[in-house]
């Protein structure tokens, strides 16, 4: 049987998705198909729930992201292009790298600053399930991924240097 | 041997027997052999006076001693004498400082020879030596032969490590259930013990190995979200850390095997004194020098102070890998002989300001945990508990320039398949190197070399236009496979290997073959009764399989597996192991895409039966 993971675990094909639902299907899933459940039974068995459960930890992992997920819906939609993201973006991805750098050891322009980024996250977020759960609008989308891309590794570096 | 039973077919199978089972902890210092006695996890006695066994092997031209009997001998004989062989385990003599070894060390073809009196012995065969005794321990105390067991590793292992910990089970003639790792083995003891739920810290300080790991616990499932440590820094450095000490301030001599050996199991008393004592008077001479020292505890922090910043930074490091903070997490549980040292205690107190869980004892609870997880993984226990564990290490491949490119990423959720593609550098190039690394790091140089093969036939084209897709896949033991193939062409080159370190399968088999002196027809009966059971089990399955999900098949498909299941059973009265064997492929293969379906309506049921329980609330 070919499913996609919104059909495998249970979910509404869609950008925005109930994570606990995820989570908890996700669960019920392994609990029951887990190889350790088939720790002694025949070759066959055992090789099917090892396929299963790969998938579902697959799945689980590519729905849980954001920014999989989208990338996984958009795959299911169109195929894969390369991208080029516009120059005012490469400006303010400049800017902000540049800000980055000048206050990397202040903890409290860090924090304030992880602020920022954090709404532009949010931000984006937002135009990706517009753009995807609404309009439909794959292109655009795959731009707006993108772009979430860059701000979350950002953030993912913001964080390392607070901690 | 008694003769099995097989219930008529169609009719009710055969009541489910409890299977034998064991958990095995292989410590640096010490191993434990535990079982699920009467419904609840016990540790088995090695002799009257311990459970712990010593983990030291001496050989010697008339005998090979196995725990206290070789400690015995360990600073009369430390040439044969061979302690902490789990350090050695999985490991090329380039990977060591043999300076830390009191044994002569040889490059074996891929593993650590060490030189005895007795001819070259390698670090696997000295732990299948600690194993072999442990099984037969288990033997005698559960009364029979055992069906199999679960063999708790460091989770920071890495995959040479966990082959060779699997060959040397192998070589003791153990059937290796499953490898878990030692924190996760220890939170299924306290986890189930206490009932607890929530973050969960394992710190885990053993004989040679630090790991720490961050656990989810919820009813029935047990999930690590993170894990990290050392794979090498445990007690034995807090012991050198004092002879370091002591060999600076009297002068010892650093060569002299025999008084390093004294010296150590001196560090060792010292250390041990100070867990209880907040001071140790030391009064002895060894080798014509006088040793006169106080030891307090303030002055013993001081000495190891290196080494438990190590601790900790791992400890944030796993913690960051969770995505969670120290005021999140809602016990630490402490595991391994060496968090009893107060100095250890303190400092992880002092890092989440909570007070630990030590109630158990930290030598014995990972093989309690292990045992436990032997019993549901042989289908023995109520409990209802799943594992998620996950890989300790990234996985990559070399790529030009000698960089690593990562497929799969540390802490990622087993069982787990990764694939990416990779491409051809020159025109025409018609073969390809295939480099497998584990670590963290950037450059090959600084990650472990697991296995190297190269991917021939690849149809010659403009460099850049092959495409060569790598598949890792790493199995619930946290082993690891690869496969390669060209997908631009219907010409599929494609190779698949395990990676192997020093032992090949063949290797194996004769030194199983020399282990087990058992007469040619004890083997063949042993082989019979062995694929009996195979095919009884399969039997067993198949009928429940038909009994309760004969609607997934088609009329013709149904008679099919069911003439293959008659043949199977006609075939065992024959007593013929080809046949059987033969009978037993057949069925399976015939079986194949049921065991898919039913997999599938087990997943449906899984969430039906969920969406159904929601209704009611």
């Amino acid at each position: 049987m070919t499913q996609n993971y919104f059909e495998l675990f249970n979910l509404p094909e869609k950008f925005q998705i109930d994570l606990e639902m995820l989570q908890e299907n996700y669960r019920a899933i392994q609990k029951e198909i887990h190889p350790d459940r088939f720790a002694t039974s025949s070759g066959n068995e055992r090789v099917q729930s090892m396929i299963k459960s790969t998938q579902a930890n697959d799945g689980y992992q590519t729905l849980k992201s954001p920014i999989k997920r989208a990338k996984y819906i958009l795959s299911l939609h169109k195929s894969v292009e390369r991208i080029t993201l516009p120059p005012d973006f490469l400006m303010q991805q400049m800017e902000w790298e540049e800000h980055f750098e000048a206050i990397e050891k202040n903890s409290s322009e860090l924090t304030e600053f992880k602020s920022t980024i954090n709404k532009k996250y949010e931000e984006y977020s937002l135009l990706i399930s517009t753009q995807i759960d609404h309009d439909h609008n794959w292109s655009d989308a795959a731009i707006s991924i993108d772009k979430l891309y860059f701000i979350e590794k950002l953030l993912h570096k913001i964080n390392n240097a607070l901690s | 041997m008694a003769l099995l039973q097989i219930s008529e077919p169609g009719k009710s199978t055969m009541p489910h027997e409890h299977r034998r089972v064991i958990g095995i902890d292989l410590g640096t210092t010490n191993s434990l052999v535990a079982s699920v006695v009467s419904g609840s996890p016990t540790i088995l006695n090695i002799n009257d006076n311990s459970n712990l066994l010593p983990s030291i092997v001496h050989y010697s031209k008339d005998s090979v001693l196995v725990g206290n009997d070789a400690k015995n001998l360990l600073s009369k004989d430390p040439k044969n004498t061979i302690s902490s062989a789990k350090r050695l385990i999985g490991k090329r003599i380039s990977d060591i400082n043999q300076d830390h070894f009191s044994l002569n060390l040889a490059d074996g073809d891929g593993v650590i020879n060490i030189k005895t009196s007795i001819g070259m012995k390698n670090p696997i065969e000295v732990s299948a030596e600690i194993l072999k005794t442990l099984k037969s321990v288990a033997e005698k105390n559960l009364g029979g032969e055992l069906m199999g067991a679960v063999v708790t590793v460091p989770a920071y292992f890495d995959d040479a490590q966990r082959q060779a910990t699997k060959d040397a089970c192998e070589l003791a003639g153990l059937n290796v259930l499953r490898l878990i790792n030692e924190p996760t083995a220890a939170a299924v003891a306290y986890g189930l013990d206490k009932k607890s739920m929530g973050h969960f810290v394992v710190f885990d300080l053993g004989g040679g190995t630090f790991d720490v790991s961050i656990l989810n616990l919820s009813k029935g499932l047990f999930e690590v979200l993170a894990t990290h440590g050392d794979a090498n820094l445990g007690g034995d450095d807090f012991d050198q850390a004092i002879v370091n000490f002591l060999n600076d301030k009297y002068q010892f001599k650093v060569k002299d095997i025999e008084v390093q050996t004294f010296l150590s199991i001196l560090a060792r008393e010292i250390k041990e004194s100070l867990s209880t004592k907040n001071e140790v008077v030391i009064e002895k001479k060894i080798s014509d020098i006088e040793i006169k020292e106080t030891f307090t505890q303030e002055q013993f922090k001081i000495l190891v102070q290196g080494l438990i910043e190590r601790t900790l930074k791992a400890t944030k490091s796993a913690l960051i890998d969770a995505q969670l903070n120290n005021d999140q997490i809602d016990g630490i549980i402490m595991v391994g002989g060496s968090t009893r040292m107060p100095c250890i205690q303190e400092s992880v107190k002092n890092l989440f300001k909570k007070e630990l869980l030590n109630d158990l004892n930290p030598d014995e609870v990972v093989a309690l945990g292990a045992a436990t997880q032997a019993n549901i993984l042989a289908g023995n226990g109520e409990e209802d508990l799943l594992l998620l564990d996950v890989t300790p290490l990234s996985l990559g491949i070399e790529t030009m320039g000698s960089i690593v490119e990562r497929i799969i990423p540390r802490n990622t959720t087993l069982p787990v398949a990764m694939a990416q593609e990779f491409t051809t550098y020159k025109d025409g190039q018609t073969a390809m190197i295939i480099h497998v690394v584990q670590g963290e790091r950037e450059l090959v140089d600084d990650c472990r070399s697991l296995a190297k093969f190269t991917l021939k036939k690849i149809p010659p084209m403009v460099a850049g236009a092959a495409k060569i897709k790598v598949t890792f896949q790493v199995d619930t033991d946290g082993l690891l496979s690869v496969s390669a193939e060209e997908t631009t062409t219907n010409a599929k080159a494609s190779i698949e290997v395990k990676p192997s370190y020093g032992l090949s399968e063949d290797k194996i088999k004769t030194m199983l073959q020399s282990s087990f002196d058992l007469a040619e027809e004890d083997k063949n009966s042993r082989m019979l009764a062995e694929t009996k059971i195979e095919a009884i089990q399969l039997i067993e399955l198949t009928q429940k399989a038909l009994d309760t999900d004969n609607d997934l098949l088609s009329e013709s498909e149904f008679n099919s597996i069911k003439k293959d299941l008659d043949a199977l059973i006609d075939s065992i009265k024959s007593s013929n192991n080809d046949k059987i064997k033969e009978a037993n492929k057949k069925l399976n293969a015939q079986s194949e895409s049921f065991a898919a379906k039913r997999m599938d309506r087990s997943i449906q049921k899984a969430l039906t039966g969920k969406s159904i329980n929601k209704l009611e609330f």
